[in-house]
């Protein structure tokens, strides 16, 4: 019998393909992607709001704003983990038929990733102006347009880079997990995982 | 020639044919695209051990269209998966154009899925968020075929299969004979060696499913795949080369079409 010889040229992640499969997986699931940027948008504004809140000498008031920062970031944490763990994990199928049809274990991780920190990234842009205006807002009605004597707007960068960190970092975290089990599993079972 | 990205995998050492009790007589010399050497799969269910596989030897020759029959739960599933490198034997080797198929690392299954298998599915498993054309364009896309050319060969072949006018069509916007046409054409894409359907007309009505199978048979006559199907339907097993039964994690009984007519024949006449 005459013998034969694989020649295996390593399949090579492309990373255009991969933008695409995100943008077009957000665009598909329109609906879905509202409500997780909504989420993560108000995540972001409200941690940018208290933030910039003026500061109180009052002790108890202080410690009021921790226990808010904290809570805040706690709630918006479980929130956008939850929402990103049940986006992928309704997805398993899908993942399962990319991957026979020779989809590699990275471009089905980069294309959540990616997916994720679009998501992340977007809703922290929005969270930013929506939580930057209200802040303004309320301070114009309290302090009129001295203002900004008030309110903390020293560190602003370094503030609203808080808040696009919070985003991209609940959203990536939050799928990173999910992501990493299905584009490991063996293609079948991945699409038998879909509940 | 190899580059870096190259790698040549030797074909492996074949087991010894007469050392095992193959059923089928492909004959000494026939090119074969699949042999199996007591693939075995056992499934763990909580503290019960299930046997899909029991030791299934079968060797499919080169361009050949063979059916599979069996009852459900006869492990034709677990069978075209542990082939189609979805999941791994539990013991026993399987040989794909040659190659030990448990040799390869993860990065070469995913290659062996793409460029040598092309999979049709009973639920069809079209990629829900992409258009007839995109989803038959993606693996051709993963197989690095450059954009344009994956487009032009992805609306020949939805044309092929009669999808000409829906190619930008989304699944929710076809029937399920359509999305069916879609798998085949995204199957046949990359020019595999070997065709792998399961089931591929059991969410199907009977004249779709008839239709469904003529196609998948002269697409094996004209790219010369080789197809192993399973199905459930006697009248599917006109247009096969050879038919395989199934049953309990065994291979009870391999034929080839012209016998099984004289059998059918024989049992007309008593």
């Amino acid at each position: 019998m005459a013998h034969k010889e694989w020649h295996i040229d390593r399949l090579k992640m492309k990373p255009g393909l991969v933008w695409q499969m995100a943008v077009n997986s957000l665009k598909v699931r329109i609906s879905r992607t509202t409500l997780t940027l909504l989420t993560i948008a108000t995540s972001s504004a409200f941690l940018i709001y208290l933030l910039t809140l003026p500061r109180s000498d009052d002790l108890a008031d202080q410690q009021t704003w921790y226990l808010m920062l904290g809570l805040s970031v706690l709630v918006s944490a479980a929130g956008v983990l939850n929402t990103m763990l049940m986006s992928v994990s309704q997805r398993y199928r899908e993942i399962g038929t990319m991957k026979c049809l020779g989809a590699l274990d990275k471009f089905v991780l980069f294309t959540v990733m990616v997916e994720s920190a679009i998501l992340g990234f977007v809703g922290a842009v929005i969270g930013v102006i929506v939580g930057l205006t209200i802040s303004i807002l309320l301070g114009l009605l309290e302090y009129g347009f001295s203002l900004f004597q008030y309110l903390q707007f020293d560190w602003i960068l370094l503030k609203i880079l808080a808040a696009f960190a919070l985003g991209i970092f609940l959203t990536t975290f939050g799928s990173s997990i999910p992501a990493v089990i299905a584009s490991r599993m063996p293609p079948m079972d991945a699409m038998r995982g879909e509940k | 020639m190899s580059s870096l990205h190259t790698k040549t995998i030797p074909a492996s050492d074949m087991p010894d044919r007469p050392a095992f009790n193959w059923l089928d007589d492909t004959g000494e010399d026939a090119d074969l695209t699949v042999m199996t050497r007591d693939v075995t799969k056992i499934y763990q269910m909580g503290e019960e051990k299930i046997h899909a596989l029991g030791g299934v030897n079968i060797k499919i020759a080169t361009g050949e269209y063979i059916s599979i029959m069996g009852p459900s739960g006869s492990g034709k599933t677990t069978l075209f998966n542990v082939i189609g490198g979805l999941t791994k034997p539990t013991s026993g080797n399987v040989f794909i154009d040659e190659i030990d198929v448990a040799q390869l690392d993860a990065n070469e299954l995913a290659w062996l899925r793409c460029r040598k298998i092309g999979y049709i599915f009973q639920s069809y498993n079209i990629v829900k968020v992409l258009t007839a054309l995109e989803n038959v364009t993606l693996p051709m896309l993963f197989a690095g075929v450059p954009p344009d050319e994956a487009q032009d060969r992805a609306v020949y072949i939805l044309g092929r299969v009669g999808l000409g006018d829906r190619v930008l069509h989304t699944p929710k916007e076809l029937s399920g004979g359509q999305q069916q046409r879609v798998a085949i054409a995204r199957a046949f894409a990359n020019k595999p060696s070997i065709i792998l359907a399961d089931e591929p007309t059991a969410n199907l009505d009977l004249k779709t499913g008839e239709e469904i199978i003529e196609l998948m048979r002269e697409m094996n006559q004209e790219e010369g795949v080789t197809v192993v199907c399973s199905t459930h339907d006697h009248k599917m097993l006109n247009i096969s080369d050879r038919i395989a039964w199934m049953q309990d994690g065994l291979l009870k009984k391999i034929a080839k079409r012209d016998e099984v007519d004289i059998e059918i024949s024989q049992l007309a006449e008593k």
